[in-house]
């Protein structure tokens, strides 16, 4: 007797179940790591710091006030000791979000192997390592596109036969819909990405044919799923089939398991809100459908975000909250019984051979350019990002896209969630920064010097004779040499990089009486102060998320503001001397690590040491939660923005009420 | 100490509120830069031009001269970099700063931008008012200006030196050439020379130089520059320190105050437009005929 169509002839294996986590030091995040695993997560998403992800030691003067926020420093072998102490790597799936240091994370990881005595062959994971959606979205890059791909390229060819099991690189769409990319965008702006690395490894010439085969095999990719789920399941179908045609096709991939499509999933948190944020439990559940569903196109690792993430980095309860939910999923339901369900579907179909040619056509587009670095060099990715994005905020504005409590039905009770005594927020203990400092100070003073130095010189020599850096990248790692001196190192090889701010050509579609009546109230203000209202917009510390500061210079120019735009990574005493030196009258500074009360302090003190406190009003905008609004406030900064400010013109107005007052 | 004594010692918040004190608009900041500039005394810097079309990279380049410059450290600079306006909103998005990145808390270079505010010319309105300040502050002033193309005579007359920053087969040559504003620079500089295609621009530029301007005895120079690598900079540093002084401050005024006059009668008489809806009732060529009775009259009645 035949099996049913219906049947599987055993239950799949579920997806491999993460939570993103990582926090103030390699001990805490150990702890949290174990924790977690004991909880029936079954792989490491390991976030790390922003002068960890950005090539800084901790006691940097632009990393102090980031050490620890968003994800775990690292600044030596000793502190991946800590982090995986316990933690059994061959057996180990670890995935790492980490770009411009990629190379030197594996490298440390490798070099962790390799002391601990265990069989670096077998190491499993992923380091991120997409720098194209660094540039477009995320700002975490170091060097300039060229210097990144090779870097992207070296891992490639180290890890083919070295640690066959690891994805040196993770061809991210994630980022891309959270800066506002519609489903053929993502398609699009990540399969060319995939293409033009492939090209690239290909002209390099490092691999035979056979190689290049399994080399392709390797490539994998981070998705975003939001909200319209149909649409969404649709998406990984399209990207399922247009992978297999371009692999097949252009790179002539003859085995099948080569030309898979292997993806793992974050869902989207750019649709989260902070308005009723409870709501955001059930948007994550629905989004989670979208990439495991349909069996053919499953994901093959999926992380969820907390509800609560629009406020701050989630708590451990928030993330266990999480964990269950995957876990639900995959063991109570049936979801796991069946083959596809789609397939064999007309509708499905057309859905999907509609964005697999609107995305097509978008490829090839890019691969006309030249690939994606040109289109990254020309604008062209970044303006049509922008497009869209302030297209979906038209809408929202508009109340053409309904978003539940935040648009419509905004009357709600209060929610208990938020009612504990953490405000249903999380918080980073301060004191972790100093011990993390004291240890670095430890390494550098016990290493052998000698040998760091050597290790140190070895690396540029191969930066610079083009020699792959993998292995001089090791037995820096070996050498306890710090993550601040390998990027440094390489920087002063490569140079670094500063992208077009994707500030010009925004259109935001804003028109109207407000803006008319805005207009006039700002010029009435200069008549009466004898110049044009000037407002210093800048992202102080190391996250690179620009969109948010980017689309308030816009708006504000856009009203009548003279805007100095001082761009990302801005030290405090920086942002204080744009400001002083322009005359500003009001600095507006965008924080979402997290920092936004350190930073606050050193922009004011800042202006008080220049005895300019008195002439500059500072606003900020951020994720911030309620809190630290009110100790903002306290503190001195006029008014506070969050995501729940996203109407424009109420941010101008405030802006605007903010210097009618002085 | 007085605002003006700190603004001497190079005090950022002084120098920036005295330059706030040159862009006001109030027509009683007049007396006020009097006052100003009777405690500071005669002028001392240098003022040199950078112009150029959007993309050249006046920006980039003006990051690395001033470190070069300031590399002699009984010497300081201020930089002037003028932006283009929204005929909009009025508004401006000064964008140069993000390319020209100083030192914190290093008094001998101070940065300001400015909005043109819409006007034509590659200047703001208030930029010659800024550099009588910053003239008897700094040692070398630069100007960067908008170098959109139209109207870059005023920088002649600001500056005692323009420099035309080229990029390698911009096609810039040409259109400029057109314009006429081939004619203005003192000097040239072909930028980003690490290109591949800057050895062919280079003999390109040198030929049509000596068409577009049949007035020179002998060839203007030429600086080969890369704002990327650094090469050149040196050189172009060292020949800026050798730029003297070319029109007195008497012949600055007479063209600056001009300017002005021409700037606020235009307006002026927009303003008396806008207050008589009849003026062009019988067709332009008769509104031109009946336009100074008219204005005279309107005038007369304003005064009153």
């Amino acid at each position: 007797m035949s099996t049913p169509v219906h049947e599987l002839p055993e239950r799949d294996r579920p997806w491999i179940i993460r939570t993103y986590a990582g926090h103030s030091s390699a001990k805490a995040s150990n702890e949290l790591y174990r924790s977690n695993l004991e909880k029936g997560q079954t792989g490491l998403s390991i976030a790390f710091d922003l002068p960890t992800q950005c090539g800084y030691d901790s006691d940097d003067p632009i990393a102090r006030p980031e050490v620890g926020k968003v994800g775990v420093p690292i600044n030596s072998l000793d502190d991946f000791h800590v982090l995986f102490d316990g933690i059994p790597l061959e057996k180990m799936n670890t995935s790492m979000t980490i770009n411009g240091t990629a190379m030197w994370l594996l490298a440390l990881y490798v070099a962790l192997a390799r002391e601990r005595g265990e069989d670096e062959s077998k190491l499993q994971g992923t380091t991120q390592n997409d720098l194209i959606k660094e540039y477009l979205a995320r700002g975490t890059y170091i060097f300039p596109p060229e210097a990144s791909m090779r870097l992207i390229a070296e891992m490639y060819e180290y890890c083919l036969e070295a640690i066959p099991k690891w994805n040196a690189s993770n061809i991210c769409s994630y980022h891309l819909q959270e800066a506002g990319a519609t489903p053929v965008q993502e398609l699009a702006f990540a399969l060319a990405n995939a293409i033009s690395l492939l090209d690239l490894i290909k002209a390099r010439g490092h691999f035979t044919d056979e190689q290049f085969e399994r080399a392709v095999g390797r490539i994998s990719f981070f998705v975003n799923a939001g909200i319209r789920f149909i649409e969404e399941m649709s998406k990984m179908r399209a990207f399922g089939e247009l992978w297999d045609s371009y692999t097949s096709e252009r790179f002539g991939v003859t085995q099948e398991k080569y030309r898979r499509f292997r993806y793992g999933v974050q869902v989207n948190s750019l649709g989260l809100t902070e308005a009723q944020p409870e709501n955001n439990a059930w948007r994550i559940i629905l989004e989670a459908l979208g990439v495991t569903l349909s069996r053919n196109a499953r994901c093959r690792a999926l992380q969820l975000p907390a509800w609560n993430e629009a406020m701050s980095l989630p708590r451990p309860w928030d993330q266990q909250w999480a964990l269950r939910l995957q876990q639900i999923l995959a063991y109570e339901t049936d979801l796991l019984e069946y083959p596809d369900l789609f397939d064999g579907s007309p509708v499905v179909e057309s859905k999907v051979n509609a964005l697999i040619e609107e995305a097509t056509d978008e490829i090839e587009t890019i691969l006309g350019m030249g690939g994606v670095i040109p289109a990254i060099e020309s604008g062209y990715m970044k303006t049509a990002l922008v497009r869209s994005m302030s297209e979906r905020m038209s809408r929202i504005n508009a109340g053409e896209q309904i978003v539940v409590g935040l648009n419509k039905w905004t009357e709600g009770l209060p929610s208990p969630l938020t009612a504990g005594d953490d405000g249903g927020i999380f918080r980073v203990d301060e004191k972790a920064a100093e011990a993390i400092i004291a240890s670095l100070e430890h390494i550098r003073e016990t290493r052998d010097s000698a040998r760091a130095d050597a290790a140190l010189a070895a690396l540029k020599q191969a930066a610079r004779d083009g020699s792959n850096l993998m292995e001089p990248s090791i037995e820096c790692a070996l050498a306890r040499v710090t993550t601040g001196e390998w990027a440094g190192a390489l920087r002063e090889v490569f140079g670094e990089y500063r992208p077009a701010t994707g500030i010009e050509g925004q259109q935001l579609g804003l028109s109207g009486d407000r803006v008319e009546l805005l207009r006039q109230r700002i010029d009435a203000l200069a008549t009466k102060q004898g110049h044009r209202p000037r407002l210093v917009v800048g992202k102080p510390g190391l996250d690179g998320h620009s969109n948010g500061a980017e689309v308030i210079a816009v708006s504000a120019r856009h009203v009548g503001f003279d805007v100095v735009y001082s761009g990302i990574r801005l030290s405090p005493d920086e942002i204080v001397q744009s400001a002083v030196e322009e005359g500003a009258d009001v600095i507006g500074a965008s924080v979402l690590s997290g920092s936004h009360l350190d930073l606050a302090k050193q922009i004011l003190d800042g202006l008080r040491e220049q005895g300019a406190d008195e002439d500059i009003a500072v606003v900020f905008g951020g994720i911030i939660p309620p809190s630290d609004a009110r100790e903002l406030e306290s503190m001195g900064i006029k008014k506070v923005f969050t995501p729940a400010d996203y109407e424009l013109m109420d941010v101008m107005e405030s802006i605007v009420e903010v210097l009618e007052a002085r | 100490m007085t605002v003006v004594e700190r603004a001497r010692e190079l005090n950022k918040h002084a120098v920036s509120q005295l330059v706030s004190v040159f862009e006001d608009t109030r027509p009683d900041a007049a007396d006020r830069r009097a006052q100003v500039l009777a405690q500071l005394g005669p002028a001392k810097a240098t003022v040199i031009g950078v112009t150029g079309t959007p993309g050249a990279g006046k920006s980039s380049l003006v990051a690395r001269i001033v470190p070069a410059l300031l590399a002699d450290s009984a010497l300081s600079v201020a930089v002037l970099a003028v932006d283009p306006a929204s005929h909009v909103s009025g508004g401006a998005l000064l964008g140069d700063r993000t390319r020209t990145r100083f030192a914190t808390g290093e008094k001998r270079s101070f940065f300001r931008s400015q909005s043109n505010a819409a006007e034509l010319g590659g200047l703001a309105p208030t930029t010659f008012q800024v550099t009588r300040l910053l003239k008897r502050l700094f040692d070398i002033v630069i100007v960067e200006t908008v170098g959109i193309g139209q109207s870059e005579l005023d920088i002649r007359y600001l500056a005692d030196h323009v420099y035309l920053v080229l990029q390698p087969l911009g096609g810039d040559e040409i259109q400029f050439l057109k314009a006429g504003i081939i004619e203005i620079p003192d000097s040239f500089i072909l930028n980003k020379c690490d290109d591949p295609a800057a050895g062919q621009s280079y003999y390109q530029l040198r030929s049509s130089l000596s068409l577009a301007r049949p007035f020179d005895e002998e060839l203007p120079p030429i600086h080969r520059t890369s704002a990327r690598t650094g090469e050149g900079i040196d050189e172009l540093a060292s020949a800026l320190l050798k730029v003297g002084p070319r029109h007195s401050d008497d012949e600055r005024e007479r063209y600056f105050f001009s300017r002005w006059v021409e700037d606020e009668w235009g307006n002026t008489g927009r303003r008396y437009l806008a207050a008589s809806p009849d003026a062009l009732k019988a067709g332009f060529d008769a509104a031109q005929g009946q336009f100074e009775a008219g204005i005279l009259a309107w005038l007369g009645k304003a005064e009153r």
